[in-house]
């Protein structure tokens, strides 16, 4: 495809555009949904298309191309061009990176197993029959295997390639109305897949969560499972993008220096992690992917950024370009110290939550929101757990890094439909975190 | 290109498919943003493809490609009814569609102002505009992102019963975050958004920048004199535009047919209505809910859904009774009716799915003055900002943003952050009086794996809830 690359930037320079950035997909994405212990659909995605984006005295614009041709990819530059023409220039804007660079192939993020697999409904099937002999009776979910060539090629001299694979599934389980549990497994390689280990666990937790009662409200210790913390470190990741905080939609801002988290929290975004499901060699400007802290030992170290809000703000870029909205791979809360065990005793009274969704905010800014616990919640008291229903989360953010009191030694990598970044994350246990619930 | 689309249901038919179905879209448009008076560039949007979905042996497939030739679409098919038949052999039963009426037509929805002939810096300046008039009103607003969006939606549908539809919609928006930032105090009106199915002159007519100018001076309002709301036991008066995100959230969803029978279970969730439950009573009599896909330039208008079923007005709730779902042709199989034209995709690589259109608390009797005149303690809620309910659809929260008090029948002071936090039957049941005027706001419904998010109108009149257990923060 990097003909089609070079073709539209030849084009592209005889236009008069500054700068260029050309990235090529071909994708080939199948997904089994299935509910009810059954496969309701089967899909499959093929597509080529070129994203494209270019500059013109400090005006940009985008655009994705789906018809390749020669005479297509004219009509739309030439487009690009007379509709930037008269546009005010964006003041901010700095520029993209100056290639060539040098990459490194990141371990696990590539199987061929996976292009070759024909037909992948046995590990649906072994999904199920996980969850129904940890006694689920009723078993949803979605499995994906994903094959991806990604094709960049830049006006400042990049030209870089890399392909990808991965497999994932996320399994929920059911006993009865009110009882539920879920898992989820996200691997780049086939021999690490392990649906079972996400079907036993959506089973485990719904067979746990039999006949619950009213939960309480008020303050009270919360153990987050790896499940429902990531859904709070994936909201997270988006407000670390340096275009989230200028765009009013952070609690972040004006903050770098300061401290934001409990001394024991330390956030990275690693984009160049072996077998993490949203890793990738470069970012959108041809950047070697790397690891950056953005929290280190409780103390805010930076926004994520691209090359030219790093320039806007007198510093170096994070690789985290998008071009005009900087954003994060791979994100991974470090682990701790504690076992499992020893973290759930570490609770006198208190709450352990299995999963999370609906996570909104009354504030970006000030970042108070809440979010409903879905699956198995559970009472935990003397190290036994007493199972519960109908709670809310309600808090802030930054009083929730700040509260986290014990950190699981075991990460686990998520990704499902609630969670769009992938966040690495232990067991975590956060006190006093704000817990209500309806009344009427 | 219709031809492509009848080649890719004859092709589905002659390998075996019990059912076929194909979509071509077509999506044309032009985003721009502007952070901070900086405007963050310019995105065409020009995207095509044709998607397929089959029965074989009782088993669906979809496959989609956006290479649009004849060898390209032949192999799409191919992959949807081998995945279709693979499918066939996890399942328990068969999938079945209910039988329907179809039509050959062609429908499209006129623009005054065809955004097509206006240059995105004229559009920018719409943008532009609301800048200056917030800025006009002297209120310190430090965080300003703006966004402007339209699109041309082409479709042609045609499956192997005989349906064939053709449309074409335009749809244009505008949205805002702002935060206001007064006396060492911080409020904030994110992702507000005015948007309809219609040229340019809709938003003119609209005028996105009063909407921020009021939201601005509310907040600042808020900040200087906003005091705690009541706590216990008071009565609440929702606006059009609480009363809408309500509907959408605790009655739309949860009457989602493939929710109420297990096929969003692992994703959007699942529902406290069953089947049986059609004819129980939610509600007071007060309360009626309709979903029309059919109101005039509406953000979630269409007039055959995409399984080429014509579109009516659906009544979810009648008089406080649960009378209808919303369906698609496999859950009215289910349910031994006909589809009511509630199955929509967001784009030709999607397969459809049961969603809302424009959801709306029907109107009642009363005038505003009527609803709060005889409340001796109560809130005003006239925006909200953080909303969620449960996966069931029954435990739910809503805070306001701009709120009131109520106080011997007149609107005082504003109050901060009056929680609601409810159960679905509790809310319906409390209300005891609906307004006359019905109005509209607009939204993007999420659902489906991957996310479809479809575009909704939400609204409905005024309500009041009588003795609310309203919370504060």
């Amino acid at each position: 495809m990097f003909d089609v690359n070079e073709f539209i930037l030849k084009k592209a320079r005889e236009l008069g555009f500054g700068d260029v950035v050309v990235l090529g997909y071909e994708t080939n994405r199948r997904q089994v949904r299935f509910a009810n212990n059954e496969i309701t659909v089967a899909k499959n995605w093929h597509e080529r298309k070129v994203e494209l984006f270019v500059e013109l005295e400090k005006r940009v614009a985008g655009t994705s191309i789906t018809e390749l041709s020669e005479e297509n990819i004219e009509r739309t530059l030439k487009t690009l061009l007379s509709n930037m023409k008269g546009m005010a220039p964006k003041e901010d804007y700095y520029g993209i990176a100056e290639g060539p660079f040098e990459y490194r192939d990141i371990p696990e993020t590539f199987d061929k197993s996976i292009v070759e697999l024909d037909e992948p409904n046995e590990y649906v099937e072994r999904a199920i029959n996980a969850a129904l002999e940890e006694g689920a009776k009723r078993v949803a979910g979605v499995l994906y295997t994903d094959h991806n060539r990604l094709y960049l090629t830049t006006s400042n001299g990049v030209e870089a390639f890399e392909e990808g694979t991965g497999i994932e599934i996320s399994v929920r389980a059911f006993i009865g109305d009110l009882e539920s549990g879920h898992g989820t497994n996200s691997v780049r390689i086939l021999k690490k897949f392990d649906p079972e280990s996400a079907g036993r666990k959506a089973g485990e937790i719904a067979k746990l969560a039999q006949n619950p009662e009213q939960g309480p409200e008020g303050k009270f210790d919360v153990i987050f499972d790896p499940l429902a913390f990531a859904n709070l470190l994936s909201y997270m990741s988006f407000m670390t993008s340096a275009y989230a905080a200028e765009a009013g939609f952070s609690f972040l801002v004006n903050k770098l220096g300061q401290k934001v988290a409990n001394e024991i929290v330390t956030i990275k975004d690693v984009g160049n992690m072996p077998n993490g499901y949203g890793s990738r060699k470069f970012d959108d400007e041809g950047v070697p992917t790397r690891e950056t802290t953005i929290i280190e030992n409780g103390t805010f170290k930076t926004f994520l950024l691209n090359t030219s809000m790093a320039k806007k703000y007198g510093t170096e870029t994070t690789a985290n370009a998008g071009l005009m909205m900087p954003h994060a791979w791979n994100i991974v809360l470090e682990p701790g110290d504690y076992t499992k065990e020893e973290l759930f005793s570490e609770v006198k009274k208190g709450i352990y939550i299995t999963n999370v969704w609906y996570t909104r905010f009354q504030n970006y800014v000030a970042g108070d929101f809440s979010t409903i616990p879905r699956d198995g919640i559970f009472l935990v008291e003397n190290g036994e757990l007493r199972p519960i229903r109908n709670i809310r989360v309600s808090d802030n953010f930054q009083r929730i890094l700040e509260g986290i009191k014990a950190l699981g030694k075991e990460s686990y990598h998520i990704h499902w439909w609630e969670v769009r970044t992938p966040v690495s994350t232990p067991y975590v246990l956060v006190e006093d975190v704000g817990i209500t619930r309806a009344t009427k | 290109m219709h031809e492509l689309v009848e080649f890719a249901v004859e092709k589905a038919l002659e390998l075996g498919a019990g059912y076929a179905e194909a979509r071509f879209e077509e999506k044309n448009g032009t985003s721009l943003a502007m952070k901070n008076g900086n405007p963050e560039g310019l995105s065409i949007i020009s995207e095509k493809g044709i998607g397929v979905r089959v029965l074989v042996d009782g088993g669906m497939g979809f496959a989609s490609t956006n290479v649009l030739t004849k060898e390209s679409v032949a192999e799409a098919v191919k992959k949807a009814v081998k995945l279709a038949k693979a499918a066939s052999r996890v399942r328990n039963e068969s999938i079945r569609f209910s039988d329907e009426d179809f039509h050959r037509v062609s429908y499209k929805v006129k623009m005054k102002k065809d955004f097509r002939d206006v240059s995105p810096e004229e559009k920018m300046e719409l943008l532009r505009k609301i800048e200056e008039e917030v800025k006009g009103t002297g209120v310190n607003v430090p965080m300003r992102y703006l966004g402007y969006s339209d699109q041309l939606w082409k479709k042609i549908f045609v499956n192997s019963e005989g349906a064939y539809v053709k449309s074409k919609i335009p749809r244009v928006s505008v949205m805002y975050n702002l935060v206001v930032f007064e006396n060492g105090q911080m409020e904030q009106a994110p992702f507000v958004q005015r948007a309809f199915s219609g040229g340019l002159e809709l938003i003119e007519k609209d005028e996105p920048w009063s909407w921020a100018v009021k939201d601005v001076q509310a907040l600042k309002k808020l900040i200087y004199e906003g005091q705690k709301p009541p706590e216990g036991k008071v009565d609440l008066v929702i606006s059009p535009e609480v009363a809408g995100i309500a509907v959408h959230e605790s009655v739309g969803h949860p009457y989602e047919a493939d929710r109420i029978f297990g096929r969003e279970a692992a994703q959007a969730g699942e529902s406290f209505v069953k089947p049986d439950m059609l004819g129980e009573r939610i509600g007071s009599d007060a309360v009626t809910v309709i979903e029309d896909p059919t109101i005039p330039n509406s953000w979630g208008f269409y007039l055959y859904d995409d399984e080429g079923v014509k579109a009516r007005p659906r009544y979810l709730i009648k008089d406080g009774i649960i009378t209808e779902f919303l369906t698609n042709r496999e859950y009215a199989a289910k349910l031994g009716q006909r589809s009511n034209a509630a199955a929509r995709a967001i784009n030709y690589n999607r397969e459809p799915i049961v969603r809302m259109a424009n959801t709306y608390l029907a109107p009642g009797d009363y005038s505003f003055e009527e609803l709060i005149e005889d409340i001796k303690l109560g809130v005003y809620m006239v925006s909200f900002n953080e909303w969620n309910i449960d996966d069931r659809r029954y435990q739910q929260r809503y805070i306001g943003r701009e709120a009131y008090l109520i106080e011997n029948g007149e609107i005082k002071h504003p109050v901060r952050r009056p929680i609601l936090e409810i159960t679905t039957r509790a809310l319906w049941s409390s209300v005891d009086a609906v307004g006359k005027e019905v109005e509209m706001f607009p939204g993007t419904c999420g659902k489906g794996e991957p996310g479809q998010g479809v575009p909704v109108w939400m609204g409905g009149a005024h309500a009041r809830l009588r003795d609310i257990p309203l919370r504060r923060p």
